[in-house]
């Protein structure tokens, strides 16, 4: 990547790690067989496979047939509510693919804090003796809030008591969406408390439209793509043996540094925070001040168009995101932003700063600066 | 010293309004960026098209450095625009949603909002001219030379600010869209800015390319915008129960097979009849009434091809035309011939010096004496 771009959307996608590209690399021509083929180097493809999702799984703390893979973390996401035919539970900020499959379903929509995080109690409130699913991410993706997993997994640990003094059979079931968060928090399946976790390879620098959705052996699930059985049947298709070797190697890279990344990019963030925050002092950060994702930074310049923002950092060299345009737009707001309550007027001013591998002392100082010296000439121009 | 005039440049987010902004800034023009949020179909689970539209005009604007506003004409397109279209096709008529468009939502929604909002003047992107006249009267003398130069209004507010416009056929003459642009105002013109009608559209590129406009490379958008990704047959069959019915060959009377709704069908049309090999079939009528669409094999069949034009709805950009001798077109980038006009009230009379292919009913004809759109009306029975 030009040294000289600097890039902070690391929530959006991630650079393949080169040390993942090298993993990947003989899976694509030299490696090329089909795994389901009978000679001697397709098997030994099919092993690779298959240590490849060992590897994945003990990274969890799952076991190996307990893993789809899938084509990202939306599929995984749809996977997880293809079989639910009853009542579901969602925080109102959750990702548009999750909203979207809860759309479909008879979904309860639980509110969040002014932080984005979801309340165990909220939750508890909303189940029905007929609700089958409660779909929590591990973290918001615009505002890096971490959710409190285990406390909504007690709840539903409790409900399922209940169901069974009731003799009511219906099962129910905690899925979460890990696509941010892997790789800053500790990813353990069985102290999450959850019944069905979706990843996804492109967020944590391996390849992209690779994912994969964990579900724990009690869980009953029906296939949405049907064909020669593969994934025990759960996702048919030749096997991706490139994106999963790649998946298990980006996995473990990040697993091998989470603490010393995570550590890292909270210091540069917090410094880029402050130096900002310290020259606005209208400028509003979102997001749990405590449970956030480190590499996360939610800002909002009252009276600047976030979306302007963006286009003017980005002919500085700067990438960042903005989940709101402009004020005119209707209905193109964040619906996070809305969900935490945020004023117009703040959210139409807002931008989603993430660090990541990319990030370093020097380019969030400079990128601090720039921002600075453009955001004081946009206020400068709003208020001619 | 005189005060910048200020110009409202509607902003698609193409190549053609970009540089339309670019040049107007560097004329000395005090600019605003403005997106007209036009009604689109809202297809569910489809990633929302127009957004990457206003982000790219956007993005263009913060590179000149420009204001930028976003003109939500949402509900007024849908029933100017959308909701014609639609009737027009019901009534088995070949109808002109661009055209549509200029009338009622550019030069005249998009207008007034940009005066109300405080400006001088609107600039827009299309492939035309115009020039400002002082009206007869006021100094009965026009303060251009109309036929030769244009856009020399200058980049400071001149003494009046009263002139009506005449539209003038674009340099490029592949590219002239006065056709689309017949049915609007001179005063609207009075006020309007085409920057870019005096280059040729690869001109266009190569002026946007050197600006360093993001837009520059950007694919010409194709057909009609709020159709997108769709095309028209399935938008249509979205606000229309069409049936199927036979179709008819012309001549025999014989039944050679069936449509799927005469709505779909245009005078001319050649595709989309599927009645097997041999020689092409041509629609030369339909009866909505009966749902039958009419076909030929004769290319020479007499409905496809007509001299004699009647027009009604008619519209003249400034003063009713006193001649005869006229040049028409009958669709967008159509060669221009000479005709005969004879206006009877409100109704107007052409007689082609060649006839033409395939004039449809609801479709407009574009009336010019040289390089001046005169205006124009609506082809009827």
């Amino acid at each position: 990547m030009n040294t000289e771009l600097i890039y902070l959307d690391h929530a959006a996608a991630t650079p393949l790690d080169r040390r993942v590209l090298m993993a990947m690399q003989p899976y694509f021509s030299d490696e090329f067989y089909n795994p389901s083929s009978p000679y001697a180097p397709a098997v030994a493809v099919r092993r690779v496979y298959e240590s490849a999702k060992h590897l994945i799984a003990s990274q969890i703390g799952a076991k190996p047939g307990e893993i789809i893979i899938t084509a990202g973390a939306t599929e995984s996401i749809n996977l997880a509510f293809n079989d639910i035919d009853g009542h579901i539970i969602v925080p109102s900020a959750e990702h548009h693919s999750v909203l979207n499959c809860a759309k479909k379903l008879d979904a309860t929509t639980v509110s969040v804090d002014k932080y984005g995080m979801v309340s165990a109690d909220f939750i508890k409130a909303a189940i029905r003796p007929n609700t089958q699913l409660i779909s929590v991410a591990l973290a918001n993706n615009e505002l890096g809030t971490i959710q409190p997993l285990r406390d909504i997994a007690q709840v539903i640990k409790a409900e399922r008591e209940t169901r069974l003094l009731n003799d009511n059979k219906t099962p129910i079931y905690f899925h979460s969406d890990a696509s941010q968060g892997v790789g800053q928090i500790d990813i353990n399946v069985a102290r999450l408390g959850v019944d069905m976790l979706t990843m996804n390879a492109g967020k944590i620098y391996g390849p992209k439209q690779v994912g994969l959705l964990w579900v724990a052996s009690h869980v009953r699930l029906s296939p949405q793509i049907v064909g020669g059985g593969q994934e025990r049947g759960i996702r048919s298709g030749t096997e991706n043996v490139a994106g999963v070797v790649g998946f298990s190697r980006a996995l473990e890279l990040v697993n091998d540094h989470r603490k010393y990344e995570s550590e890292r990019l909270a210091k540069l963030r917090d410094s880029l925070q402050m130096v900002l925050v310290n020259t606005f002092d209208k400028a509003v950060v979102s997001g749990h001040p405590k449970h956030r994702l480190a590499g996360h930074l939610h800002i909002s310049f009252p009276g600047i168009d976030g979306e302007r923002l963006v286009f003017i950092l980005e002919n500085r060299g700067i990438m960042v995101a903005t989940g709101s345009a402009c004020a005119a737009n209707k209905g193109t707001r964040s619906h996070v932003l809305t969900a935490i309550g945020l004023s117009d007027e703040l959210s139409d001013g807002s931008i989603r700063i993430t660090l990541g591998h990319l990030s370093t002392p020097e380019n969030i100082k400079r990128a601090g600066e720039i921002m600075i010296e453009e955001i004081k000439r946009e206020y400068k121009r709003v208020n001619k | 010293m005189a005060l910048k005039t200020k110009v409202y440049v509607g902003m698609s987010g193409g190549v053609d309004s970009s540089l339309t902004a670019a040049l107007l800034v560097e004329q000395g023009y005090d600019v605003t960026g403005v997106y007209m949020k036009n009604w689109t179909a809202d297809l569910p689970g489809v990633r929302c098209p127009w957004a990457d539209d206003l982000a790219d005009a956007k993005r263009v604007a913060v590179k000149l450095g420009i204001d930028f506003k976003v003109f939500d004409f949402e509900n007024e397109y849908r029933q100017k625009v959308v909701d014609y279209m639609i009737d027009e096709y019901k009534a088995g008529h070949t109808p002109n949603p661009d055209i549509m468009c200029n009338q009622e939502v550019k030069f005249k929604l998009f207008l007034d909002a940009a005066l109300e909002d405080g400006a001088d003047m609107i600039a827009t992107g299309h492939y035309a001219r115009t020039c400002h006249i002082k009206p007869v009267g006021c100094n009965n003398k026009a303060d251009v030379n109309c036929h030769s130069i244009t856009n020399v209004e200058s980049a400071t507010i001149s003494s009046t600010n009263t002139c009506v416009g005449e539209l003038l056929q674009a340099v490029d003459k592949n590219k002239d869209q006065t056709y689309f642009l017949y049915r609007v105002t001179g005063k609207a013109l009075g006020k309007t800015l085409f920057p870019i009608g005096e280059f040729t559209k690869p001109t266009v590129r190569k002026m946007a390319a050197e600006r360093g406009l993001w837009t520059a490379t950007k694919k010409d958008s194709q057909g009609i915008c709020f159709v997108g990704q769709i095309g028209i047959r399935e938008f249509l069959g979205m606000y229309v129960n069409s049936k199927s019915g036979n179709v008819v060959d012309k001549i025999s009377g014989k039944v050679l097979g069936h449509h799927d709704g005469a709505i779909f069908y245009t005078l001319g049309q050649r595709h989309g009849l599927e009645l097997g090999g041999g020689l092409p079939y041509y629609v030369v009528g339909k009866d909505m009434a009966k749902n039958e669409v009419y076909v030929t094999t004769d290319l020479n069949d007499d409905t496809l091809w007509k001299k004699s034009i009647k027009l009604t709805n008619l519209h003249w950009i400034n003063e009713m035309p006193i001649n005869n001798c006229y040049q028409i077109r009958v669709r967008h980038r159509a060669q221009l011939i000479n005709a005969n006009l004879q206006l009877d009230k409100d109704i107007a009379y052409l007689e082609l010096e060649t006839p033409e292919r395939a004039i449809a009913v609801g479709q407009s004809v574009v009336i010019y004496d040289g390089d001046v759109c005169v205006g124009g009306g609506i082809i009827s029975i």
